[in-house]
């Protein structure tokens, strides 16, 4: 299988930068797959998981917000946060989930705590998601 | 005569002595902020770095492209990112970037968004308007604000709230060098002949242009934000180190001259009381 560049970057630091044969990446308006030779192409990223084959070994992480490009064969995914399914702290995310499902059912919350809730709600979904296929 | 003189010298050595404890232990404190500081800029620079080339070679790619962010309005309003400490006693770190701001603002209708108390303090006094204090206190502000800051001022420009944008901010080049530096944000601007790396001018944007860049440019926005946050911090450390460092240095100089002075008037004192004994006899 053809492998291409790709490189992973967050604020917190270059978390990938090698060859890989694919990526499977939640775009805002569904989930991308990018091969070798993909045609030039930018796409921002939604909440969801992440999946790349590297060494012919599948890798999956959680991956929100952000941005993937493809521009003559580099690919770049520049996400808010990613996080490795290995790495992610699963009790954590499971704390963020019950205080974002009390925060949703408490009748008095106002529309902001409420969005805030469900953004919150959801990245802890696919914290949790992710976090089970290692 | 002379014991006074040598009483006010010892005064004053004992009160070197204390601004030196002090201007030693402040730089200690900032060499340890800094080790942390400088960490953070080394890991967050390469995000900074890959962000900005992919804007660019996407901004490159596109020709007939109108989106609001890349269209060049007539400037009307400017509004500028200042980032400074919430301390002084660094040096010229937080004087250096005001006056770069000062001296580009000169002349234009200019907003200010201060980070740092040093900077909201500054603009205030001199009579400039500044969009938020919200933040006051540069140490506090977290990823997330930054983004949280970048949306609101993406929706305020295409509001036509201002016509253009930048960020003033201090690059951290080395422990001993940091330069000030104001970088154009908004419209996107990019020198064209970038374009002469040979990238293909087709570029496939999933679903649309227009919804490709309204979700991208405040990623961008507050991806280089917080770059510039990094870099501002470290710079302050590094400033206030090589500040206190040397304050030390002159402390001690200071405290070596006294103490001879010290010294000399003592041995005099003696002399004297030595000649007023012989001649009494």
């Amino acid at each position: 299988m053809n492998s291409f560049p790709l490189k992973i970057v967050t604020p917190d630091g270059l978390l990938f930068d090698g060859a890989a044969q694919e990526l499977i990446v939640r775009t805002t308006s569904g989930d991308l797959g990018i091969l070798a030779g993909h045609i030039n192409c930018v796409a921002p990223l939604g909440m969801g998981q992440a999946m790349v084959l590297t060494d012919g070994k599948r890798r999956y992480a959680a991956c929100i917000g952000g941005m993937v490009s493809v521009v003559n064969g580099q690919v770049t995914l520049v996400p808010t946060t990613f996080e490795w399914a290995d790495q992610i702290d699963v009790s954590r995310a499971e704390a963020s989930k019950r205080r974002a499902e009390q925060i949703l059912q408490d009748r008095s919350a106002t529309d902001t705590q409420i969005r805030l809730a469900e953004a919150r709600l959801k990245r802890a979904l696919v914290r949790k998601g992710a976090a089970q296929r290692k | 005569m002379a014991g006074v003189s040598t009483k006010e010298i010892k005064n004053r050595i004992r009160s070197m002595e204390s601004t030196k404890q002090i201007t030693k232990a402040m730089e200690m404190v900032a060499a340890s902020k800094l080790r942390r500081a400088q960490a953070q800029v080394l890991s967050s620079r390469p995000y900074f770095e890959i962000l900005y080339t992919a804007i660019r070679d996407i901004v490159g790619t596109n020709k007939e492209f109108s989106a609001p962010y890349l269209v060049k309005r007539p400037v009307k309003k400017s509004a500028y990112i200042v980032i400074a400490g919430d301390r002084g006693l660094a040096g010229g770190y937080n004087s250096n970037v005001f006056k770069q701001v000062m001296a580009q603002i000169q002349g234009k209708d200019a907003a200010v968004l201060p980070i740092g108390k040093k900077a909201v303090d500054y603009f205030k006094a001199h009579h400039i308007p500044v969009l938020t204090e919200a933040n006051v206190f540069a140490e506090d502000v977290s990823i997330g604000d930054c983004f949280t800051m970048a949306k609101t001022l993406c929706k305020q420009y295409l509001a036509g709230e201002f016509d253009e944008l930048y960020v003033a901010y201090t690059n951290f080049i080395s422990v001993l060098s940091q330069v000030p530096e104001t970088l154009p944000l908004l419209p996107l601007q990019y020198a064209q002949t970038e374009k002469a790396g040979g990238v293909q001018s087709d570029m496939l944007y999933e679903p649309d242009s227009t919804a490709v860049f309204e979700a991208i440019v405040p990623e961008y926005l507050g991806g280089v934000l917080y770059g510039a946050l990094c870099e501002s911090r470290a710079s302050e450390q590094a400033a206030r180190r090589t500040a206190m460092d040397s304050a030390t240095q002159n402390a001690d100089e200071m405290i070596g001259e006294l103490s001879l002075q010290f010294n000399r008037a003592r041995q005099a004192a003696i002399t004297q009381e030595i000649t007023e004994i012989v001649a009494g006899s």
